[in-house]
């Protein structure tokens, strides 16, 4: 299971890598949460009143959509998305780090491209003033798409980063009798 | 080319596979002069499925219900009901992680949560060591075809398939898949002095008495769709609802703090399949325009002539995707593309799905990527290549049943019709 970072790094960079976590935590928890209720509350009104709420199917669709990629960034900052992996296993240690950098650079770029276009798409829906919801702007639920292919894509530059120190570290060891 | 060889080497190497489908979508994209916005309008097709609202439902209900004490009580019952029987330990543990995989989704949770209380137990009844790791090993992925297991849900919707259908569909298959590895711990059991408890009114009373709480839900999961009064989605949303006032509130087994971390742990898996699932809609939609399809089928019907050679290629393949890929990559990669050829040679949609789910389940066992190999040679402190030497006699057993199931489609079909 996992837990907040522990407080190995920075004091001032662990501060904030754990409010982060408890961020994206908290996010997920009242996604979900909202959508446990309301698909419960559907239930509840069907059976009781025969009746239900004309929204309430749609905003159910959208909050998967939200619950499903905060849940990526989620998986992101633990570096835990579906994967082959069946190489680096058998490469020696330090060329696994360098791929291991290469594939985050990668993930970074991809994810990047992605919250680009995503921000396309949104800025045209704003512009083309699509609605959800009986006439709600369907941009500020769509918005969810470039923030958090954005947020992906900057997590992998932080595990870039993290692994670029490691490398270093470990070259100067190396070097220093 | 150059690119596709790229990706393959990136894919390889550990690059996640959400990257890989969307960057080949966008460069497919790119090159047919489509506007890349394409690709995020896909993805927001995740908004457009009403039936994924069960996925984030049943994968939370699963998560919660192995961080409680359901694992061990679910373990005790089938210990009082089954005990007596020769082999029932083995047993015991088949049926358990059949029930816990069904509920939790097939993503190596039931191993974790089943396999640290049955592995030590099997070894205490007296059971052989290597025996018990390659039967943990290979459990912890057997009620894939029982609702409302993950992968069914997901083939249903890549597929458009009636989940219902789905449901019933797996029930025989499924239970065949138990019945083949039953037997063979029965056979390797004899003659072995295994303790057996004998059965006691009294300890099961008090075995019902101790699961009271969660002996209903499989009734209101199961009764509530294959009746018709729920559908899946609020058979879902009753699940959630249901484990999470047990366990929570009434049970106080799980803690209000512990809570949102569970809700993290299960959205993080959601979130990684749906992403998937969001890419591949993107790139499925690229390969129909590229008529990448139309041009496999037509070199799948030139070269193999009949239904039971073209069921017997498609063995082949899957065996090899599910040696590579996860099960949920290769539900929305591989499914539409297999989709129209199997229509062509007349292969219900629904047969193809239980065939494809059940052979992806080998795919759990097989190096080198099978998830259950790796988390039980991590679980249980033991190198990867004894892991799958112990687990390979199951594997076989398995592959006979994938073959039955391949060959006699009445066995998925009797039920639905």
């Amino acid at each position: 299971m996992a837990q907040a970072p522990a407080a190995d790094r920075p004091l001032l960079l662990a501060r904030a890598e754990r409010a982060g976590w408890w961020l994206e935590t908290g996010i997920l928890a009242a996604l979900l949460a909202t959508l446990i209720l309301l698909a419960a509350g559907q239930i509840l009104l069907r059976n009781l009143y025969g009746t239900g709420l004309p929204w309430a199917d749609e905003a159910l669709r959208l909050l998967v959509l939200w619950t499903a990629l905060f849940g990526a960034v989620a998986a992101s900052r633990e570096d835990r998305h579906i994967r082959i992996d069946v190489l680096s296993r058998f490469l020696p240690p330090r060329l696994r780090a360098g791929v291991a950098l290469l594939l985050d650079l990668f993930t970074s770029a991809v994810s990047g491209v992605l919250a680009w276009y995503s921000l396309d798409f949104v800025l045209d829906s704003h512009r083309f003033a699509d609605t959800v919801l009986n006439g709600l702007p369907a941009w500020a639920f769509q918005a969810v798409l470039p923030l958090c292919f954005a947020l992906i894509a900057w997590r992998y530059l932080v595990w870039a980063l993290r692994r670029l120190l490691q490398l270093q570290q470990r070259a100067g060891v190396e070097v220093q009798p | 080319m150059a690119v596709t060889l790229l990706l393959v080497l990136l894919a390889l190497l550990g690059a996640p596979l959400f990257t890989l489908i969307a960057a080949s979508a966008l460069l497919g994209f790119q090159r047919s002069d489509i506007s890349l916005t394409a690709v995020p309008i896909e993805i927001f097709g995740i908004a457009e499925m009403p039936i994924l609202l069960a996925i984030p439902l049943f994968t939370f209900a699963g998560y919660l219900l192995s961080e409680s004490q359901a694992p061990a009580r679910l373990v005790r019952l089938s210990e009082a009901l089954l005990g007596w029987l020769p082999g029932g330990l083995a047993i015991i543990a088949l049926v358990t992680c059949a029930l816990f995989t069904a509920l939790t989704g097939a993503s190596g949770v039931t191993i974790i949560a089943l396999g640290a209380l049955l592995y030590p137990a099997l070894a205490q009844a007296g059971y052989p060591e290597r025996f018990n790791l390659g039967l943990v090993t290979a459990s912890g992925s057997l009620g894939l075809l029982f609702a409302p297991s993950l992968p069914l849900i997901l083939y249903g919707v890549v597929a458009e398939v009636s989940i219902d259908q789905l449901f019933l569909a797996g029930l025989l298959p499924g239970l065949l898949m138990l019945v083949i590895l039953s037997a063979y711990c029965l056979w390797v059991s004899r003659g072995q002095p295994v303790r057996r408890e004998p059965a006691s009114a009294r300890s099961i009373v008090a075995a019902l008495r101790e699961s009271a709480w969660e002996i209903p839900l499989p009734f209101i999961v199961l009764g509530g769709i294959y009746s018709g009064y729920f559908a899946v989605s609020e058979a879902a949303a009753v699940t959630a609802v249901y484990v999470l006032v047990v366990e929570v509130l009434v049970r106080r087994e799980i803690t209000l703090r512990q809570l949102p971390v569970i809700m993290r742990e299960s959205m993080v898996l959601v979130g990684g399949i749906l992403l998937i699932l969001g890419v591949s809609l993107a790139s499925t939609n690229y390969l129909i325009d590229a008529e990448v399809p139309q041009r496999l089928l037509g070199f799948v019907t030139e070269h193999v002539g009949t239904r039971t050679t073209f069921l017997l290629v498609l063995l082949l393949f899957l065996l090899l995707v599910g040696a590579i890929l996860d099960i949920f990559s290769a539900l929305v990669l591989v499914v539409p593309l297999i989709l129209p050829v199997a229509a062509a040679f007349g292969v219900d949609p629904v047969h193809l799905g239980i065939v494809f789910l059940a052979t992806m389940q080998l795919g759990y066992l097989t190096p080198p990527v099978g998830l259950n190999l790796f988390i039980a040679s991590y679980r249980f402190g033991q190198s990867i290549v004894r892991v799958y030497l112990a687990t390979f006699p199951f594997l076989l057993m398995l592959l006979l049943a994938v073959l039955v199931i391949a060959f006699v489609p009445s066995l998925s079909l009797w039920l639905v019709r």
